[in-house]
């Protein structure tokens, strides 16, 4: 029996069983669709991630000053420790070969007014390297002065969101603001669409580092970020760094080196494990529908009693009936993983047009595995009905009787 | 036909066909045991976390300083409206206000001759050890003085001053924190840890001495337990009050027990029945099989069909038949899910008492029904095929 007759075969049996085809075919579909799209789900949330690191600039180290010993401890997020990490740290850094940018950054809540309006807002007192460490500009307007470090100077750049409230569509730069107890001019407004990993760059207000250093009336740093080179070499880097605050930090080495690289790692770990585990939760469907393939064979074998005599009679081996009854499940779950590989396509696409931001995609390997994965449960729940169906004795299933 | 004659049809006739049945059984049971089970580990993490919070009582409200959203972060900011010690103070006496937990927290370098340790620093009060339900296993607590001249005392959490001082004994030695120095009055309980934060490997000293340490003028956060006489909206206000009237205007913030709760009970729900989505997924196909196989056994039993008309059966009759088939397909299957993941929740329950997984009523009660309910889904449109069937055709058919 050729191949191409074994097509054939199936396919009239398909046709003569419409709607329970079209069921097997809905439930396998079902199944190879949802390991696909729950995949991307979790695909698209790493990619998401990964989007937001990356808009941070590369080769990125974040220092936050304290440290904790505490296995498994997170990083000391509070930033307050005995001995401050100052300007002039961040200064003695930037000398580094290895170091491209340093941005220090102090960060609070201040309360930020025009007139009568008046908003509670986040306040980072930096250098004009924050933005350009974040790969963001000021459209309108210039960015925070040169002198950032060493002047207390009384200017502000907003945030777009911050410049609406409080301006409109009115010209905010050259105004004045209030910021805390003081009056500073505006002097640019940053890009739109900074959404960037723990602070939206719409909603804050930036001012040099020196002025938020009077302003909280402490020089303690709240991070510093450390841009590098793109060739250095990251471990010796922080060696270096650890060493020259040890230096200025009477031997002690009280602060901790986050790398951008180990924090998206982290993130690409638990996410890839979550994408994993949802894929599998969404096989369970495959089992489910490996269960009902079983069924209808071992049904569609004792239907076809007779039919699998006559093949018998006319010289089919048993090896050749076992042969046609899995190359119909396979078949079947062929026809029915494609349709699901393609809902499931076709729905990532569309919820790509709907939200941009998020990136669903399938992940290289979900989509063969899907398909694999439903092949082997099609041949697996098909073998047992299929042996059934081999075993039978040609002269009592011509007869249509039982064993 | 009586209520019991239709259910020993419909029992015999799933009984006629054990293979297929049980089949069709399997499959439904395994979409409901993923569903159940994946919607049991969503209410274990949430009864996890809300037990994790309400350990310390449910009468709480936090008050930090900035009436800014911060993502959490709000007491860590610089601010340039404090909220200061002597604040503080002025809450303990709000009426109503049982217990007082001023909070600075940083990390610093505790020192003993020869050993030394990075590890977190509260500075807090008296009343913290209370509050916080965190008992000395040696000497006392903070002691109840001044909160703006406290002496320099410290009390070390368990799995620092086994860090520190080994097995020696702690109390009364001195500790060097972050350069000041600190006579060590109490050794706490093991604890634990609470929302990631080991509070064993840490360091309690007094609130004001931690502000100088870390140079700021004002607390992170200030803790107010206050009498379950007193209402929550009561005590806002009264806390409000005092503070506008100490500040001028409203430059901080109050979170309540009750508020945090719910938002966290609604973010945790969502996960519950996300879980319970994804597992309804399997169920979905485990639906259909029961449609498939429903379509055949109608097929095969036309003539069974046109027996009972003929014999006087009207179509609503065929028609119930056929679907309370379906539907006792689709409870049998729902009952052997539920069977199978009690089973495993008691299992998990005893290997790894850890893991957090709970089975809520409502979430088995729902897998029933819905079991029901894809039965009968499943069910009307070859029970509806049946009835078509005319009683003369149906009986000639073999």
């Amino acid at each position: 029996m050729l191949l191409i007759d074994q097509f054939h075969f199936n396919w009239r049996i398909f046709k003569r069983h419409r709607l329970r085809t079209f069921l097997m075919l809905l439930a396998v579909s079902i199944g190879v669709a949802a390991v696909v799209l729950l995949t991307s789900l979790g695909e698209g949330a790493r990619r998401y991630v990964d989007a937001e690191f990356s808009s941070l600039g590369s080769n990125l180290v974040i220092i936050f000053p304290g440290r904790n010993e505490t296995t498994g401890g997170h990083p000391p997020i509070f930033g307050t420790s005995p001995r401050d990490l100052t300007i002039e740290d961040s200064i003695a850094l930037g000398h580094l070969s290895a170091v491209r940018r340093v941005a220090p950054i102090i960060v609070g809540t201040t309360n930020v007014s025009v007139g009568s309006l008046s908003r509670d807002l986040i306040t980072v007192g930096t250098t004009r390297e924050f933005l350009d460490v974040r790969d963001m500009s000021v459209t309108i307007g210039k960015t925070l002065p040169d002198d950032a470090r060493e002047i207390a100077s009384a200017v502000c750049v907003l945030g777009s969101k911050v410049k609406h409230e409080l301006f409109g569509s009115r010209k905010a730069v050259g105004e004045w603001v209030r910021i805390g107890d003081r009056r500073m001019r505006v002097i640019g407004i940053i890009e739109e669409g900074g959404q960037s990993i723990g602070m939206d760059m719409a909603d804050i207000v930036m001012v040099p580092v020196q002025t938020a250093v009077q302003l909280f009336n402490s020089p303690a740093l709240f991070r510093l970020m450390l841009e590098l080179q793109t060739t250095a070499d990251v471990e010796r880097v922080k060696r270096r760094v650890l060493a020259i605050i040890r230096e200025r930090h009477e031997g002690e080495e009280d602060i901790t080196l986050v790398t951008q690289d180990s924090l998206l790692q982290a993130f690409n770990n638990i996410l890839s494990t979550l994408t994993l585990a949802i894929g599998a939760i969404g096989a369970i469907g495959l089992l489910v529908a490996g269960v009902l393939i079983m069924n209808i064979s071992l049904i569609s074998v004792s239907q076809r009693r007779q039919e699998i005599g006559l093949l018998k009679a006319i010289g089919g081996s048993s090896r050749q009936i076992r042969a046609l009854f899995l190359g119909e499940s396979l078949m079947m779950v062929g026809m029915g993983a494609l349709a699901g590989v393609a809902v499931a396509i076709a729905l990532v696409f569309f919820s790509r047009q709907l939200w941009p931001v998020f990136p669903m995609t399938p992940p290289s390997w979900a989509i063969p595995v899907a398909v694999i994965l439903a092949m082997v449960t099609g041949v697996l729940f098909s073998w047992l009905p299929a042996s059934r169906a081999a075993r039978l004795d040609p002269v009592l299933a011509l007869r249509g009787q039982q064993q | 036909m009586r209520p019991v004659d239709f259910i020993r049809w419909v029992l015999k006739a799933l009984w006629m066909q054990k293979v297929r049945t049980s089949l069709t059984i399997l499959g439904f049971a395994i979409g409901i045991t993923a569903m159940v089970t994946l919607s049991s580990l969503g209410e274990g993490l949430r009864q996890f976390v809300l037990e994790e919070f309400t350990q310390f009582g449910s009468h709480i409200v936090a008050i930090n300083p900035g009436k800014t959203e911060t993502f959490g972060m709000a007491g860590i900011l610089n601010t340039t409206r404090p909220l200061s010690l002597q604040d503080a103070i002025a809450l303990e006496r709000v009426a109503g206000v049982e217990k007082m937990v001023p909070l600075v927290s940083g990390t610093a370098q505790s020192k003993v001759l020869g050993r030394s340790r990075y590890t977190n620093v509260y500075g807090v009060g008296h009343d913290a050890s209370e509050a916080w339900r965190m008992p000395v296993a040696q000497g006392n607590f903070l002691p109840n003085e001044s909160l703006e001249t406290p002496r320099a005392f410290a009390v070390l959490g368990h799995d620092l001053k086994q860090e520190l001082f080994g097995n020696e004994p702690a109390l009364g030695r001195y500790v060097h924190v972050g350069g000041a120095r600190f006579r060590v009055i109490g050794v706490i309980l093991p604890k634990g840890d609470f929302m990631g934060a080991d509070l064993d490997d840490a360091i309690y000293i007094p609130a004001n001495r931690a502000l100088q340490m870390f140079n700021r003028e004002s607390l992170m956060e200030v803790d107010i337990f206050y009498s379950p006489a007193v209402a929550t909206e009561v005590i806002v206000e009264r806390i409000k009050k005092m503070l506008i009237s100490r500040h001028g205007f409203e430059d901080f913030t109050i979170t309540t027990q009750d508020e945090m709760l719910k938002t966290m009970d609604n973010i945790l729900r969502i996960l519950k029945y996300a879980g319970a989505g994804l597992g309804a997924i399997s169920l979905l196909v485990g639906g259909v099989g029961i449609a498939t196989i429903l379509m055949i056994t109608v097929t095969e039993r036309t003539a069974e069909v046109g027996l009972l008309r003929a014999l006087g059966c009207t179509r609503a009759q065929v028609r119930n038949m056929f679907l309370g088939e379906a539907i006792t397909l689709g409870l049998l299957g729902g009952i052997a899910g539920v069977f199978v993941v009690v089973l495993l929740v008691i299992t998990v329950a005893h290997l790894i008492p850890k893991l957090p997984i709970a089975l809520s009523m409502d979430i088995v009660i729902a897998a029933l029904l819905v079991s029901m309910l894809i039965g009968l889904v499943a069910g009307v449109n070859p029970a509806l095929r049946a009835t078509r069937l005319s009683p003369i055709d149906a009986l000639r058919a073999e």
